[in-house]
């Protein structure tokens, strides 16, 4: 059974995994955003003039949808103020002067050996440790574990890393393995399964071999080698492949049972378990045509992007586009000042070479966006709604279905910006829900006060 | 740095922030490729006039999607190479023999009022090649009906220019010259670019390999021909050979693999191309069966054209996540729902 998708696209990979990472030197100012991750924004612990340890905590909210961040470098606190966020924006950050120092932090000891058995013990320091998934979505890890347990019955680690240019899990998989696996363990003991299924793509297949020659069964683990196609680290195509089972539109993989959690995640509970070491680090590729040197780097939490391009030899081309991510899903930043956070997974300078937009484009019905659509959808009439507007028929063809990998318009030979198209449509029924409940509210506000007045 | 930083002005897109290579105009290219080998044997047959034949088609149908763009005060759209495709293919319908003067009032039918005044690329209805053709058919009856006599066949005696279709059907069988080798080959009469089945199947198998098309349509098409015609079979024939004297004869190859796979005029769900194509296959054999005149493919082609639509929304399919049992249960609440108003 060849573990796949139906759909996809198959883009040029552009991957340059090189052995060992490069460390990128911290820079003299790390900007640490209080939002890392997707639920409440964190409140900051520390004022300007305060000294910080590396790994210090910095930032943490008490709600159940949150994570805590950390200072990735020791130093003088220089300001708590809104900078550009690499998502857009400009959000309350904690600005580090860096002391090079390094001090670290001893607030998070390691786990003992029970504490290592105990799902409790695990899913607080997951918790503590600000560890968010690092696939990109940056969703709290502990509360999705934790949301998983009972529901839960297959564990899925996503080894997929599709995207082009990214190696950050390739690398990783190739210079702890043993680590990885324990972390990978470690999370299966959390979420309370026998089994963790950690599904690879076999364009990494010396990771697979390396993995597997060390008994990844010790640690409850099952490498499953995947077809190599994008959007195969996308969730739900993750649970087909591995588990044949199809997620309900609108569902989360929990509802057929399974939870997903990235590699880089998985690495980030080992150390955060077996180390005491928060998320302030992780591999970010760094590249595209606008760079002189792309690398692979071991990147602080909070380095900003016009540092990073200078670490990589600076431009041999003015950028046009700075690609958060990979370059099928990632989206756009607006400031060289932003810096990079714990879901980033890939800072990619592109010039005029990696873009191939027209002027008019113009649909020509190939239907070609049709036979890639991983989830089953027909860009080709959701776009022709959209551009009407016509709600209704958006709705029909289950425009919110979705998930905006990008495929359709990747393959689109007429460039059409489809998933733009699909993403706006989205944003405009979230505007229209919210229209309809604030009327709904006013005519119920104005049917009291007239029942008042009467 | 910093100064530099100052005057770059980044873009901002939603993803994705790369794109496939194959664009439009490579996909038009790769259609014209996979025509040369029906050009190249059209030359071995008939000559070099055929070329000059295709080269009025092709220019006159670029002129006319750049003059009418032009006068619209709409972009220039010649670029996309679409306007070639449509006078290669309606050139490739015409007589070996057609008068220079023909083409350009078929390409003009074509790009402007077939497609043009619809919107252009991706808007028309009709394939505009083939409704061309069948314009200049109802026009000029006459000189569309003349096909010259292959250079295989020169010298044989009692060689007449009718093509293999009009022997299948009104004489019952085929003159000593005509065999399904040659049917397969190309060297028979007929019109530029369809005497060869061998030459358009290596244009599909191009065109499958470049993935411009799927085997879908073609394949529904040719295989719907194939088992009708085995079925009701034809007098003066064994079955299998009047099958293969139908599949490969009268167009329908260059029909099945070029004109019906026209991106604009087919459907694009995959449930919805197989029947286009079967539609395609049961029409022909119709036509050619009970029509007034044989040359079935055409029109065959135009009519579900018009049933493109119709036959997308038919299909449109469920998305990713929804099982056999989902539907089913759907149907039934709609069923309840139903009988509880009642």
């Amino acid at each position: 059974m060849s573990h796949t998708f139906k759909g996809g696209v198959h883009p040029n990979y552009m991957k340059a995994p090189q052995i060992p990472v490069t460390v990128i030197a911290p820079p003299a100012q790390v900007v640490i955003p209080m939002a890392q991750h997707i639920g409440a924004p964190c409140k900051p612990l520390v004022s300007v003039g305060d000294y910080v340890k590396m790994g210090q905590k910095v930032g943490e909210n008490p709600a159940p949808v949150s994570a805590p961040v950390h200072a990735s470098v020791s130093g003088k606190v220089v300001a708590v103020e809104p900078r550009p966020h690499p998502l857009g924006d400009m959000i309350l950050s904690v600005v580090i002067e860096n002391d090079y120092q390094d001090t670290p932090c001893e607030d998070l000891a390691p786990l003992t050996p029970e504490e290592l058995k105990d799902p409790d013990a695990i899913l607080d320091r997951i918790r503590e440790a600000g560890v968010v998934g690092m696939g990109g979505a940056m969703f709290p890890t502990a509360f999705k574990i934790r949301g998983g347990i009972g529901k839960v019955d297959k564990l899925i680690i996503n080894g997929a890393e599709c995207e082009p240019y990214l190696n950050g899990d390739h690398l990783t998989m190739l210079n702890f393995p043993e680590q990885l696996l324990k972390g990978i363990e470690l999370v299966r003991i959390a979420s309370g399964v026998e089994k963790a299924y950690y599904g690879i793509e076999k364009n990494k297949q010396d990771a697979i071999d390396l993995l597997n020659s060390l008994h990844p069964e010790k640690y409850g683990i099952e490498i499953v080698p995947e077809e190599v196609k994008y959007p195969q680290g996308g969730e739900k195509m993750q649970v087909k492949a591995v588990t044949g089972r199809e997620v309900k539109p609108g569902g989360l993989p929990s509802g057929v049972g399974c939870n997903v959690v990235s590699t880089r995640t998985s690495y980030a509970v080992y150390q955060a378990c077996y180390e005491g070491k928060p998320v302030i680090e992780r591999i970010v590729t760094v590249a595209g045509s606008a760079l002189k040197a792309p690398v692979n780097g071991l990147t602080r939490v909070g380095t900003p992007f016009g540092y990073l391009a200078e670490q990589c030899g600076g431009f041999v081309k003015d950028p046009r586009k700075i690609v958060l991510g990979g370059p099928m899903m990632g989206i756009c930043a607006t400031s060289f000042d932003a810096p990079t956070i714990k879901g980033t997974a890939g800072v990619l300078f592109f010039t005029e070479e990696e873009d191939r937009h027209v002027e008019h484009p113009t649909c020509i019905r190939c239907g070609k966006c049709i036979t890639v659509c991983p989830m089953n959808l027909e860009p080709v009439f959701m776009y022709m709604y959209y551009s009407k507007g016509d709600f209704a028929n958006m709705e029909k063809y289950h425009i919110l279905d979705c998930f905006e990998c990008g495929s359709c318009a990747f393959n689109c030979p007429a460039r059409m910006p489809l998933t733009h198209a699909f993403k706006t449509a989205k944003l405009m029924f979230q505007a229209k829900a919210a229209k309809e409940k604030a009327a709904a509210e006013a005519a119920a506000a104005a049917a009291a006060a007239k029942e008042v007045k009467v | 740095m910093s100064e530099k930083k100052e005057r770059i002005v980044l873009d901002v897109a939603y993803q994705p922030q790369v794109r496939t290579g194959t664009d439009t105009r490579r996909i038009m290219l790769d259609v014209m490729i996979a025509l040369l080998p029906a050009v190249a044997v059209s030359v071995w047959q008939f000559g070099v006039y055929p070329l000059a034949v295709i080269a009025v088609s092709m220019a006159s149908a670029v002129f006319f999607e750049w003059g009418y763009r032009k006068l619209m005060k709409k972009t220039n759209t010649v670029g996309d190479l679409s306007a070639c495709v449509t006078g290669l293919l309606l050139a490739l319908t015409l007589p070996p023999t057609a008068p220079l003067w023909l083409p350009p009032i078929g390409t003009f039918f074509a790009i402007v009022v077939v497609k043009q005044l619809y919107g252009g690329i991706g808007k028309n209805f009709l394939n505009p090649a083939l409704a061309a053709r069948a314009f200049l058919l109802a026009s000029y009856a006459l000189l569309m009906g003349q096909y010259a006599v292959p250079s295989s066949l020169a010298g044989i005696d009692g060689v007449s220019s009718a093509t293999p279709l009009s022997y299948l059907y009104d004489a019952g069988a085929f003159p000593a010259y005509i065999d399904l080798k040659g049917l397969f080959l190309g060297t028979i009469p007929g019109s530029i670019g369809e005497i060869s089945a061998l030459a358009l199947l290596i244009g599909f198998a191009y065109l499958l390999i470049r993935k411009v098309i799927s085997w879908r349509i073609p394949t529904a098409f040719v295989g719907t021909v194939a088992v009708l015609t085995l079925i009701f079979g034809g007098s003066g024939f064994g079955r299998v050979e009047w099958m293969l004297a139908n599949v490969l004869s009268g167009g329908l190859m260059l029909g099945a693999i070029f004109m019906a796979t026209d991106y604009a005029t087919s459907p694009v769900t995959l449930n919805g191309q197989l029947l286009f194509g079967a539609g395609c296959g049961a029409l022909t054999v119709l036509i050619r069966y009970f029509g007034g005149f044989p040359e079935g493919v055409s029109y065959a082609i135009l009519i579900m054209n018009l049933c493109s639509w119709a036959i997308d929304k038919l299909f449109h399919r469920h998305q990713f996540g929804v099982t056999k049992e989902d539907i089913e249960a759907e149907k039934a609440a709609r069923k309840a729902a139903k009988e509880a108003a009642k």
